[in-house]
């Protein structure tokens, strides 16, 4: 038997803002870093300005660059005292865009914070259900050839969202997803496990975007915070902070009336100088999460709120599968940790539902009374990183080993192994 | 040259959060596995909140080593445990089902002064370089302060890695130590071969001549008379460190000791780096060559193209690329 399969497998699940890795059985994963690397790239220009045939010495610039990176929030240290560092995100709107950064970045990821031996370990990745087969073809490539990993698992983000409720009830694999990370939104129906491609639905607000929202509100109310901190203030102040109301219109009211209960402060110090300052936080509590409700306070593009992008991909899913799904909608990322952001979900889906209802009961003249549909939002407290829960669940099922494309399959048959990746039972 | 650290990253941060929210009563369970298979199980329970146990589990020991083995633990790491945490850590006897060594922790007898406190918790994140470098730096420590141990000039194997010994040959002036290198991957052993050949040469440049003396061969070195068959097969040959008192004076015992014990995770690291590397001159190169072929394309071919070649492999790894400027 293969000793690997006797050790947890890696669970690392790479998203647009934070990547979230860990060992399988656990219920939290081992660190949670931004996605992005600081790329040294003064090796490279220097070399490539000198002598074209000194050949040597930009081979060994080449090298040099090529240790010397960083990821995650040392990453961004780094960019911020040193200008010889450049960042890169490899992933954009939940795709890889960057392969070479993405090496680099699994490469710290397993060597520097897990410190593990890659050939030791099965891996669990994980895809958008949007990811194209080449992309999985290409990350099959990066941990067989580079990591000689033995075996490897791509999971669909949203099906694993589904599978972490798995513990907490009897595992039901058909739901709705709604995925709310940093850069992409997405609604995604599943089916026994399967993802029902055609209906899946995205949503250009993400959890950027409220800190872009917050960051401009805040700046238009002339908060003195350090310009070039102010995203990342903006940033801590949302994910402090911020709630979902149940009524814009009420909340403004309830602010005015009591202002020493609802306006916060922020206090920090000026990067440049060290001097402490302080400031006020208000509205944005509440109007922050509300770009979710009601977009067209921040974007003039998008101005369908999610509950209604939920009830349109549920309506437009196979009709037998519509109300298990009304039933089971199941949160996952981190923008969906704002305070009271399910029971606002399932009161607006509810209130589209039941409309519909009472209209369709009308036009048939109230001759047929049909049944009630049920809608549920399901809230967890692992939320924030459901996707790496489900991950390190169904890893350490012994089914998953089997499930896995491993090294040897690799090799025998080629990258395009990678492209299906079966649903396997445990997933049930 | 990127160097691993000695400390566990995640069992610092493990750690040093428990320590700041000892108000807090929270479960902790955590098991993770290091690099050589060693295992770790970390565990704060709800009634103990302030008690940490951590539980450690070793490589496996090839059968040359099984013999300086004591009560689970390679020779020397009692006592080194007790050196390095006396007072604050107790070693639980016997330890967890599956384990090695099991310590308890208090946080709340932890010294009031910050500073001193974090020292000690990355000194416990360390356990590993403690343990399983133990009996390393008993013998290069006899070197250093040049008492005549009992065994000079015998060979010594200890674990290295699962079932892998490396060895060394205390002699009153110097040790030597020899790493047989095994890799599985049929790369792995041509760029391990050829790294350690560069390793070796790099040694011999002016600015390192303080460093240890190093060789590199395909056969196992003299040295390694008398040791047993099986650990003289290595499929990416030998090095040969020589390693001086000047090596391990004062502080620098600590960093020799951890160098040496984590040597072939060192050169693991660099193989995989290596990898890396050509892939991304391979992606450069297949890039470029993607432009040579569109410019060769006439112009009207080229615009009609673009649309339906999109699922085109190669092509499409271009356009991922391209979009990203
Ligand atoms: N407690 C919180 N409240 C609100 N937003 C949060 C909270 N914690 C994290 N976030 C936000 O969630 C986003 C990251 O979510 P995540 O699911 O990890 O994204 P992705 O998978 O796309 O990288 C970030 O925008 C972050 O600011
Ligand atoms: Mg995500």
């Amino acid at each position: 038997m293969d000793p690997a399969t006797s050790r947890p497998a890696v669970v690392i699940d790479n998203g647009t803002g934070y990547t979230k890795m860990g060992f399988a059985g656990n219920v939290e994963p081992c660190f949670i870093v931004p996605t992005v690397v600081a790329v040294n790239e003064s090796f490279l220009n220097q070399s490539r300005s000198s002598s074209k045939a000194n050949w040597l010495a930009q081979h060994s610039a080449g090298v040099m660059a090529d240790l010397d990176f960083f990821i995650g929030d040392e990453a961004l240290a780094r960019s911020r005292s040193s200008s010889t560092y450049n960042l890169s995100y490899p992933i954009r709107h939940g795709q890889v865009d960057n392969w070479d950064a993405m090496e680099r970045f699994w490469q710290q990821c397993i060597f520097n914070y897990l410190r593990c031996d890659p050939e030791d370990h099965y891996f669990l990745l994980t895809e958008s259900p949007l990811t194209a087969p080449e992309s999985r073809e290409y990350t099959g490539e990066i941990m067989f050839e580079t990591f000689n990993v033995p075996g490897l698992y791509i999971a669909v983000n949203s099906v694993l969202a589904l599978a972490a409720g798995y513990t907490t009830s009897k595992c039901e694999m058909t739901g709705v997803v709604v995925d709310v990370g940093d850069g992409a939104t997405h609604v995604v129906p599943v089916a026994d496990g399967y993802v029902i491609g055609s209906s899946i639905k995205s949503v250009p607000i993400a959890g950027k975007d409220v800190t872009l929202f917050v960051q401009q509100l805040m700046r238009e109310r002339g908060e003195n915070v350090p310009p070039e901190d102010s995203f990342e203030v903006a940033r801590k102040v949302k994910e402090t902070y911020c709630y979902t109301c149940s009524d814009i219109v009420k909340e403004y009211n309830k602010h005015d009336k009591e202002p020493s209960k609802y306006i916060k402060q922020w206090r920090g110090i000026k990067p440049k100088t060290g001097a402490p300052y302080s400031c006020d936080i208000g509205y944005e509590r509440f109007l922050g999460p509300e770009v979710f409700f009601n977009p067209e306070i921040y974007s003039t593009e998008f101005t369908t709120p999610l509950p209604a992008v939920i009830d349109k991909c549920i309506q437009s899913a196979p009709i037998d599968t519509r109300r298990a799904l009304y039933k089971n909608i199941v949160l996952s990322g981190g923008s969906t940790m704002f305070k009271d952001f399910h029971r606002r979900l399932q009161r607006d889906l509810k209130k589209i539902v039941d409309a519909r209802v009472v209209a369709s009961e009308a036009r048939l003249g109230g001759e047929i009374k049909s049944q009630p549909v049920e809608v549920n939002v399901v809230s967890h407290p692992i939320q924030r990183f459901a996707v790496w829960f489900g991950g390190s669940v169904l890893a350490s099922t012994p089914e998953f080993f089997a499930a896995c494309h491993t090294k040897a399959e690799y090799e025998e048959y080629g990258a395009s192994i990678c492209r299906t990746n079966p649903v396997f039972k445990g997933m049930y | 040259m990127i160097l691993l650290q000695s400390h566990s990253r995640f069992l610092l941060q493990t750690l040093l959060n428990r320590l700041h929210n000892l108000d807090k009563t929270i479960e902790l369970d955590y098991h993770w596995v290091e690099f050589d298979d060693v295992r770790y199980h970390i565990q704060v329970s709800m009634k103990n909140p302030h008690h940490v146990l951590l539980s450690v589990s070793l490589p496996t020991p090839p059968p040359e080593t099984v013999s300086a083995f004591y009560g689970g633990l390679p020779f020397g790491a009692l006592e080194a445990i007790k050196i390095a945490y006396s007072g604050i850590v107790q070693i639980l006897d016997p330890p967890r089902d599956g384990f090695n060594l099991t310590l308890r922790l208090n946080l709340s007898k932890l010294p009031p002064d910050e500073e001193y406190r974090h020292a000690i918790l990355v000194k416990i994140a360390s356990v590993r370089e403690v343990v399983l470098g133990a009996p390393l730096r008993v013998i290069l420590k006899g070197l250093g302060s040049r008492t005549a141990a009992s065994n000079l000039d015998r060979l010594v194997a200890l674990v290295h890695r699962p079932k892998e010994s490396l060895f060394l040959i205390p002699q009153a002036e110097k040790v030597t130590v020899v790493f047989p290198m095994r890799f599985k991957d049929s790369i792995d052993i041509v760029l391990a071969t050829s790294f350690l050949q560069e390793f070796v040469e790099a040694r011999r440049t002016a600015g390192l001549s303080n460093a240890p003396l190093c060789l590199w061969s395909p056969t196992p070195p003299l040295e390694l008379k008398g040791a047993p068959a099986e650990a003289l097969s290595a499929n990416a040959g030998f090095v040969t460190i020589v390693i001086f008192p000047r090596h391990v004076e004062g502080k620098k015992l600590d960093r020799t000791v951890w160098s040496l014990s984590t040597f072939h995770a060192y050169v693991s690291y660099h193989v995989k780096c290596s990898e890396g590397f050509m892939h991304t001159r391979m992606r450069r190169r297949v890039e470029s060559l993607i432009q040579a072929l569109d410019r060769a394309k006439p112009d009207s071919e080229n615009s009609k193209k673009t649309g339906h070649n999109a699922s085109f492999k190669r092509l499409s790894l271009k356009e991922g690329r391209t979009s990203r400027k």
